[in-house]
């Protein structure tokens, strides 16, 4: 199957909904000699909330990563396997590595707007890749402001710099500059892990109102945080995919014995 | 008991501290002063009227000013870009190559660069004493500088701001543009006003390149020498009046003057440049 060309709206919804957007097989990954990531194979549901989970240092992060490839100038990165948004590996010799990065927007673990305006941060990707007209920049900047519910905070000050925001607004920025670009995919790499409960909330809120959209990537720590927000869960440990299952079933019945271990605290 | 003991160390501590700031402004301010002391005398409108051949120092001023313009057009965008090349674009091994390049070009002594300057630029390619050897000869001196400042100054941008430009499939030069740049640009511009500042003070070269001369400089780039102020203070410290003494100290303190409304130019700069980047996370 052919990339999607450049500016064509993702067409989730007529994509049924639960099958997978993004298939990783065998992935492997190392830098230098380290080895991070080991024979992974999963399915994202196109659509749903995978959360992925497991301890500190699992590679939770680096796989995450490696789907907009966000490892390429790592200098000894070193990939094998594959991994396939629908249908088309995007390692793939060839790939449009900017429009891939389009498809799969990302919220990092910081806030991290641009040094620019407010409203540049908002508007700079999608007019750089050639999504908005011109005369539409104003109420398109506006409109994505009113969807992650921060018009009301920033409309007075647009010209103004983001650093002034609180921590937990300029994550929802983040997210207003990340949707602005009409990625298909999301990956969220713990964005909450620096806010507070509210701002946190205002996430989780969006993330649940993506639902059937846009397909969600989801690494968290915070296994409450997986249970509210997500439909399916990876469960990671030493760079290996230890199990897959639906939310309910993986924190009721985790059908593998590390699994229960970690969801009860133990060292398995 | 106990809280003398540590009051006594914060004592001794901060002693040792206002010691140290002494040792760095003691003696710059012992040099301001003895200068104004030896130039008070001649310090009046005739410096700035008058050309060296009467005692004033207007052609030195000018031809220093001049000589700091052609340094910022050439060593200036040539030392940015190559700041950014090595910061943003040079593989390993070919950063590594041109990092050894402009380390090496940093350890030539000034006067050699000169004397490279002269023998090819004056007399092989028959520029005579010329204002634009002499440019070319201090850019030389300066760039190692400018490339490094701007290096750091874009290695300092914290990564997370360069994956959040990346994650948006942004091209590089808006990556560079409108994440980078922004809170590099104070780093980048105390880098040129301390080359700035180099060159300013620079003799030797200036003394192979395009001589000296009494008269006012013109922007004629070839077989034209200039007037400087460094030589000023060079060589009327070694004729015997008075009046010579002075004017030699005089072109000193001016020379003090310009590099400090340079770091004052490259403060403001520098402040400009940050509006969108001030507090920006680290």
């Amino acid at each position: 199957m052919l990339m999607e060309s450049r500016g064509t709206p993702p067409d989730v919804a007529s994509a049924a909904v639960g099958e997978g957007a993004v298939a990783i097989q065998d992935l492997s990954v190392r830098f230098g000699s380290t080895q991070v990531l080991k024979g992974i194979s999963a399915q994202i549901a196109r659509g749903k909330v995978t959360a992925l989970i497991g301890p500190t240092g699992c590679g939770k992060t680096t796989l995450l990563r490696a789907l907009n490839r966000l490892h390429d100038q790592r200098p000894g990165f070193h990939l094998d396997g594959s991994i396939l948004l629908e249908g088309s590996n995007i390692y793939a010799r060839g790939t449009d590595v900017r429009d891939l990065r389009r498809r799969m927007g990302m919220l990092f673990q910081r806030p991290n707007p641009f040094p620019q305006s407010i409203a540049e941060n908002v508007s700079l990707g999608a007019r750089i890749h050639g999504l908005w007209a011109r005369g539409e920049v104003k109420a398109r900047t506006e409109g994505l402001l009113r969807d992650v519910g921060l018009w009301e905070a920033v409309r007075d000050r647009l010209g103004g710099t983001p650093f002034m925001l609180s921590g937990g607004q300029q994550q929802l920025l983040c997210m207003a500059r990340a949707l602005a670009v009409e990625p298909e995919v999301l990956l969220l790499d713990e964005p909450t892990s620096s806010l507070d409960p509210h701002s946190t909330g205002r996430i989780e809120e969006l993330v649940a109102s993506f639902r059937g959209s846009k397909t969600v990537v989801f690494v968290t720590h915070n296994l409450q945080q997986a249970a509210r927000c997500a439909d399916e869960v990876l469960f990671m440990m030493a760079g290996e995919a230890i199990e897959q299952s639906p939310v309910r079933a993986f924190f009721d019945h985790p059908g593998d014995e590390r699994s229960r271990a970690y969801l009860e605290g133990r060292t398995a | 008991m106990r809280s003398t003991l540590r009051r006594g160390r914060d004592l001794v501590f901060w002693g040792l501290c206002l010691l140290a700031l002494a040792i760095v402004i003691v003696p710059s301010l012992a040099i301001i002063a003895s200068l104004l002391q030896q130039s008070a005398p001649a310090l009046n409108a005739h410096l700035l009227t008058a050309t060296t051949a009467s005692n004033g120092l207007q052609n030195a001023i000018l031809g220093s000013g001049l000589l700091m313009v052609g340094i910022l057009v050439v060593a200036g965008p040539v030392g940015i870009a190559g700041g950014i090349y090595l910061a943003e674009f040079a593989s390993p091994t070919r950063g590594g190559i041109l990092r050894l390049g402009y380390e090496t070009l940093a350890g030539v002594p000034s006067i050699v660069i000169g004397f490279v300057g002269y023998i090819v630029l004056d007399q092989e390619f028959h520029w005579g004493f010329s204002l634009l050897a002499a440019i070319l000869a201090l850019s030389a001196i300066v760039l190692p500088y400018v490339v490094k400042t701007t290096e750091v100054a874009l290695m300092q941008v914290p990564a997370t701001l360069r994956d959040a430009a990346i994650a948006l499939g942004l091209p590089r030069v808006t990556i560079l543009r409108r994440a980078l740049l922004p809170p590099a640009i104070p780093g980048i511009a105390s880098g040129l006003v301390v080359a700035l500042a180099i060159a300013v003070g620079e003799t030797a070269p200036l003394l192979y390149t395009v001589g000296f001369t009494d008269q006012n400089p013109t922007l004629t780039l070839f077989q034209h020498p200039i007037g400087y102020l460094t030589y000023v203070v060079y060589l009327n410290a070694t004729l015997p009046t008075q009046l010579e003494h002075e004017v030699a100290g005089a072109a000193g303190l001016v020379i003090l003057a310009m590099i400090l409304v340079l770091i004052g130019v490259g403060r403001l700069v520098g402040r400009r440049a940050v509006r969108y980047a001030a507090q920006l996370p680290t």
